[in-house]
C-alpha cells in the first residue's frame, strides 16, 4: 500500500512550500526519528510515536507505538480508526496532520503542517513592552484613578453622608448617635478631652453647621448652668482684649474672613488635643487682656498684670482691722509693705518663743516628749508646729487654739483643792471674775494654830483674843481679796494680760475690765491661691522671715511679692523671666494659672490631674464653730 | 532621565588635567554632562536645604500655641504652601513630556521637583505639628511620605542602576541590545530543537519544556528578585546531567551538544533576567509614586474639605 505525505513549510514571506513524497509500505510510522514515514522534527513527539496501517479499503487504523497519546479530531487517543472518505485531523506535538484522499491518485494523503513555533521565544515578542512591568502590574493610570476614587469615597463622601444623616441631632443635649463606626470620625484630628469623652462619636454636637466654625450655642446646649463668665459683659471682655494691631490684626482679619469670629468659647477651650484632662490655661490667655488693661478699660479697678517675674503688681493682703459688734472680723485690703500691721487683739512674741537660748528654750529642753515638733530633732526650743497646725486640706493653718497651743505653759490654774487644780475658763471673762469671787467667798483663810483648843498658848486671854480678833477680821474681809485677784489677773503681770489686749471700761460682770475680741486671719490672699502643702519641703522661716525677730502679734508675717522671703525669691515668670534685682537660686516657672483661675472661686486653680500633688485639695475650713467660716468648703 | 542630553553647561568641577598628547587631545573622556541632581551647581538642593533650615528654626522659635499647630498662622501657611507645592510637583508628569532647554529646562524642572519634593517632608511634617492619629489628616501625611520615599528610591535607582544595567549588557563580544537578547535566545532555542532531535522521548520532553517556557515568564516578585524557582532550562540541564551520569560515554553523544546549548541558554537567560530585574527596579517605584500621588491629592482634598466642613 502507498501513502502520500505532503510536508508544508512556510517561507518568511508567508508563502507555502509543499514537498510531496510517496511512501510505499504497509505501515506508515509517525515519529521524530528521521527514518519515519512521516518525520516530525518535534521534541514533543516520540522517535516512533504512532503507526498507521490499512484496515480495509477505505479505513485506516492508527495506534500509538509507545504509550504516548496523540490527538484525533481534537480528542486525545492512543488508537483510532480513520475513515478515508470522511478524512481526519491528527495532532502530534506542534504539528497538525490532515488526512484526505488525493484526488488524482486516490491514495490516502497526509498533509503535515507545523502549527506551533519551535520554541516560545520564537513567537512574536513585543520588545517595547516585554522589558517593562506593564503586564505584571496594574497600569499606573488605572491604579491612580482607583486609589483616588477610594480616598474620595472613604474620606469625603462617606463622612459627608454621616454628617447629613445625623445633622438633625445637633443642639439637642441628650441626642446621641447609635454606637458603631461613623464616617466623619475619620476627620477628627485628635481625641476629645476627658470631659467630652462621651461626645467622641457625636461630631454634630459641636459642629452644628458645615463650614461654620463652632459657635457658643453648641457649648451652651449642655453648659447652660455651669458655663462661667469671667465678666458678665461679653462686649467689655472684647474691649479688654483691645483691637489687635500689626500681625495680630492681620490674623484677626483673616480669621474673620474665614468665618472664625473672636471671642467664642472654643478660642480658649480648644478640643481634639488628645484624651485626658483639659490643659491648664496659658499665661498668654490672661495677659492678652490684663497686660495694659487700664489703657483699654480706664474704669477698671484691676491693676495691670503680665509676667509674674517682671510685671505683677504688689500683693494686696486682706487684713483684720478689728472685730465688729456681731463678732465677725472686719477685713480690709491693703498693699503689702514690710511694716504692715493688722489688729488681732492678741499679744504674742514670736521671737521670744522661737529663741533657742532663753528660758522658754530651756523649759522645752526640760520637758522631753511634750513638744511634738521638736521631739524628733534636737530639743532646743519651740518650733512653728508646736502652735500652728495645718487644716485638713493642708493648704492653710488652723487658728491657734489657746487650749492646745498655749495652755501647757500659760496655765490658768488659780486654786488647788486636794490634788485637783482649778482653772479659769478661757474666753469667758465673766466666768473668770465669777470663779475668782466664788473662790474667795466660799473659803476662809487658814485658821491660826493658836486658836485651836489644845494648842499651847501664852498665859492669859489677851493674846488669844487678839488672835481671834485678827482672824475674825481676816475672815470678814477675805472676799474683798477677790477684787484684788481679779484686778491682778487682768492687769500687767496677770495671766489674761499676758496675751490679751485689756482695757478698762468693761461691765461690772468683768470687774470693769474689757478684753478685745480676738480675730486670727485664716487667708491673707483671697484673689490668688497659696497652698502650704506645695511648700512643705521649705522651712517656714524661708518665707516668714520676720517670725524669728518680730515680737508683735499684729505684725503681718506673710511675705509679699518681693523682698526677703517674697514669692519672687523662687517664682519666676512662665518663660523664666525675672527682675534684675531678684536673686533666684532655684527658679520655679509660674504662669498665671498657678495661683489664679479664670473661673474665680475660693478654691485652688484648676490643674490637670497629672500636675496635681497629693489627694484632692480641700480648701481651708475652720474646725471649730467659734470661728468664722469665710470660705465654704469646696471639694476639688 | 539621567541620560537626557543637555545643552552644554558648566561642568560641576574641573577634573584633573591628564597628560596631553601632542595633538592636544587627551585620553581622558571629557564630559560636559551634569546630572539633574546637581543641576546649576546644586542650585535647588541648596535652596531646599536653606528653606528647610529656615522653616525648622521658625517652628522652634516662633511663639505659637502648643497644640493645634496646624491651625496657627504658621500652620495654615505651611499647609497652603505644601498643598500648592504638591500640585506643582505633580505637574512634572505633564511637563516631562515636553523636553526643552533653557532656564526652565526639563532638567531644571526635574532638579526642582526632586529637591522641593524632599523639602516637602519638612513642610508637611511641621504642618502636622507632630500630631499623628488614625484620621484623614495623618493619612494625607502618610501618603505624602510614601510618595516622597518612593521618589527618593527612584532617584537612587536612576543614580545607581543604569551603570549596572550597562555592565550587564557588555561582555567579551561587546554590547548586546534588548532585541539581540531575544534573538540570541531564539537562536539557542532553534539549535536546541535541532540538537535534541535524536534524543529519546524522556530527554526530548525535558528539552521541550525548556523551549516552551517563555523567557519573560514570572511574576513581579520573580522579576524584581531575579529568582525563578522551577526554571525549565535549569531543570532540564540538571536532569539531563543526572541521566547522563549512568550512561556509557560514547563519541558524538547528542546529549553533549544539548548540554552545551542548555548551559549557554542558561547563561543567556541569567543575563536577560538580570537586565529585567534592573529595569524592573528602574520602573517599579513609579508604580508606587504615581498612583500614590493621585491618592495623596484625593486624600489632601478630603483633608482640606474636612477642616473647613467641621470648621
Amino acid at each position: 500500500m502507498s501513502f502520500v505525505v505532503r510536508q508544508i513549510a512556510l517561507k518568511s514571506s508567508g508563502e507555502e512550500i509543499v514537498r510531496r513524497s510517496v511512501v510505499d509500505s504497509d505501515v506508515l510510522v509517525i515519529g521524530r526519528d528521521a527514518s519515519s514515514g512521516i518525520h516530525l522534527p518535534d521534541l514533543a513527539v516520540d522517535p516512533r510515536h504512532a503507526r498507521i496501517s490499512a484496515l480495509e479499503a477505505d479505513r485506516l487504523l492508527i495506534e500509538s507505538i509507545g504509550e504516548q497519546p496523540f490527538i484525533v479530531n481534537g480528542r486525545s487517543a492512543t488508537s483510532a480508526k480513520l475513515d478515508l472518505a470522511a478524512g481526519a485531523e491528527l495532532g502530534f506535538g506542534g504539528h497538525r496532520i490532515t488526512l484526505a484522499r488525493e484526488a488524482e491518485s486516490g491514495l490516502p494523503t497526509f498533509t503535515v503542517r507545523r502549527v506551533e513555533a519551535v520554541s516560545e521565544s520564537a513567537e512574536a515578542i513585543d520588545i517595547g513592552s516585554a522589558y517593562t512591568l506593564q503586564k505584571l502590574l496594574p497600569g499606573k493610570r488605572l491604579s491612580a484613578w482607583a486609589f483616588a476614587a477610594l480616598m474620595l469615597i472613604a474620606f469625603l463622601a462617606v463622612p459627608i453622608w454621616s454628617w447629613a444623616t445625623y445633622a438633625p441631632l445637633a443642639l439637642q443635649k441628650d441626642a446621641r448617635r447609635p454606637a458603631g463606626i461613623h464616617g466623619d470620625t475619620a476627620w477628627s484630628s485628635g481625641k476629645l478631652s476627658l470631659a467630652h469623652k462621651n461626645l467622641d462619636n457625636d461630631c454634630q454636637a459641636c459642629h452644628v453647621q458645615p463650614f461654620v466654625a463652632v459657635r457658643d450655642n453648641a457649648c451652651m446646649t449642655c453648659h447652660e448652668d455651669d458655663a462661667h463668665q469671667h465678666i458678665a459683659d461679653g462686649a467689655r471682655l472684647m474691649k479688654a482684649r483691645g483691637e489687635p494691631a500689626g500681625f495680630a490684626g492681620f490674623q484677626r482679619a483673616v480669621a474673620n474672613a474665614f468665618n472664625r469670629p473672636a471671642g467664642r468659647c472654643v478660642e480658649c477651650h480648644t478640643e481634639h488635643e488628645g484624651a485626658g484632662a483639659m490643659p491648664a490655661t496659658r499665661q498668654q490667655f490672661c495677659t492678652d487682656c490684663h497686660d495694659g488693661l487700664k489703657t483699654r478699660l480706664s474704669d477698671t479697678k484691676i491693676a495691670d498684670a503680665a509676667d509674674f517675674g517682671t510685671a505683677h503688681p504688689q500683693f494686696r493682703p486682706m487684713l483684720v482691722s478689728g472685730v465688729a459688734a456681731d463678732g465677725k472680723p472686719v477685713l480690709q485690703r491693703a498693699v503689702w509693705n514690710n511694716g504692715l500691721k493688722e489688729n488681732t487683739g492678741l499679744k504674742f512674741t514670736h521671737a521670744q518663743h522661737l529663741s533657742k537660748t532663753n528660758g522658754i528654750a530651756q523649759m522645752v529642753r526640760r520637758r522631753p516628749g511634750e513638744f511634738a515638733a521638736n521631739d524628733a530633732g534636737p530639743r532646743d526650743g519651740l518650733g512653728c508646729k508646736d502652735c500652728h497646725q495645718t487644716d485638713s486640706g493642708g493648704a492653710r493653718f488652723k487658728p491657734v487654739e489657746m487650749e492646745q497651743a498655749c495652755q501647757s505653759c500659760h496655765s490658768l490654774t488659780f486654786d488647788q483643792i486636794g490634788g485637783t487644780f482649778r482653772t479659769l475658763r478661757h474666753g469667758q471673762p465673766e466666768q473668770v471674775v465669777a470663779d475668782l469671787r466664788a473662790a474667795y467667798r466660799g473659803s476662809v483663810p487658814p485658821r491660826p494654830a493658836s486658836l485651836s483648843g489644845m494648842a499651847r498658848r501664852i498665859p492669859g486671854a489677851a493674846a488669844q483674843q487678839s488672835t481671834a480678833a485678827d482672824y475674825a477680821r481676816a475672815v470678814r474681809f477675805y472676799p474683798v481679796k477677790a477684787d484684788q485677784a481679779v484686778a491682778a489677773v487682768f492687769s500687767k503681770g496677770g495671766m489674761c494680760y499676758d496675751c490679751h489686749a485689756v482695757t478698762r471700761g468693761g461691765s461690772a460682770a468683768t470687774g470693769g475690765f474689757s478684753l478685745q475680741p480676738v480675730a486670727q486671719n485664716g487667708r491673707y490672699y483671697n484673689k490668688g491661691w497659696f497652698d502650704h502643702k506645695d511648700h512643705r519641703k521649705s522651712d517656714c522661716a524661708s518665707c516668714h522671715v520676720k517670725a524669728a525677730t518680730s515680737n508683735d502679734a499684729d505684725a503681718v508675717l506673710v511675705p509679699g511679692i518681693d523682698g526677703a522671703g517674697g514669692c519672687r525669691s523662687c517664682h519666676v515668670g512662665e518663660g523664666g523671666a525675672k527682675l534684675a534685682s531678684a536673686h533666684v537660686k532655684e527658679p520655679v516657672a509660674s504662669g498665671c494659672a498657678m495661683c489664679h483661675e479664670y473661673h474665680m472661686d475660693n478654691g485652688a486653680p484648676w490643674k490637670p490631674a497629672d500636675k496635681r500633688k497629693g489627694p484632692g485639695l480641700l480648701t481651708a475650713v475652720w474646725d471649730t464653730g467659734r470661728s468664722w467660716p469665710r470660705h465654704p468648703p469646696t471639694a476639688r | 532621565m539621567a541620560t537626557i542630553p543637555a545643552p552644554a553647561a558648566k561642568p560641576a568641577s574641573t577634573p584633573p588635567v591628564p597628560a596631553r598628547r601632542r595633538t592636544g587631545a587627551t585620553r581622558e573622556r571629557q564630559t560636559t554632562h551634569e546630572g539633574f541632581l546637581v543641576h546649576r551647581g546644586g542650585k535647588w538642593i541648596k535652596l531646599s536645604a536653606a528653606l528647610a533650615t529656615a522653616l525648622i528654626l521658625l517652628y522652634i522659635f516662633v511663639p505659637l500655641p502648643p497644640h493645634h499647630f496646624g491651625s496657627s498662622w504658621l500652620g495654615y501657611t505651611l499647609g497652603t504652601v505644601g498643598a500648592l507645592l504638591i500640585l506643582w510637583l505633580t505637574m512634572l508628569g505633564m511637563r516631562k513630556r515636553a523636553i526643552t532647554p533653557g532656564r526652565w529646562s526639563l532638567k531644571a524642572w526635574t532638579s526642582a521637583h526632586v529637591w522641593l519634593g524632599v523639602l516637602l517632608i519638612v513642610i508637611g511634617t511641621l504642618h502636622s505639628g507632630f500630631a499623628f492619629g488614625w484620621n484623614v489628616h495623618t493619612l494625607a501625611w502618610a501618603l505624602m511620605m510614601i510618595v516622597i520615599v518612593s521618589g527618593i528610591f527612584g532617584v537612587t535607582a536612576y543614580a545607581t542602576l543604569p551603570r549596572a544595567l550597562s555592565a550587564n549588557r557588555y561582555d567579551a563580544e561587546g554590547a548586546i541590545t534588548e532585541k539581540q537578547m531575544v534573538e540570541a535566545l531564539r537562536s539557542l532555542d532553534r539549535q536546541l530543537h535541532d540538537a535534541a532531535q535524536p534524543l529519546d522521548s524522556e530527554c526530548a520532553a525535558l528539552v521541550g519544556r525548556s523551549l516552551e517556557q517563555d523567557p519573560f515568564t514570572g511574576s513581579i516578585i520573580n522579576r524584581l528578585t531575579g529568582k525563578y524557582p522551577g526554571d525549565a532550562t535549569r531543570e532540564a540541564a540538571g536532569e539531563l546531567r543526572r541521566l547522563r551520569v549512568h550512561r556509557p560515554r560514547i563519541a558524538d553523544d547528542p546529549l553533549d551538544k544539548v548540554d552545551a546549548l542548555l548551559t549557554r541558554k542558561e547563561a543567556m537567560l541569567a543575563r536577560l533576567r538580570r537586565h529585567l530585574r534592573l529595569k524592573g527596579w528602574l520602573q517599579a517605584w513609579l508604580y508606587v509614586h504615581v498612583p500614590m500621588t493621585f491618592a495623596l491629592i484625593a486624600a489632601l482634598s478630603a483633608h482640606i474639605v474636612s477642616v473647613f466642613f467641621y470648621w
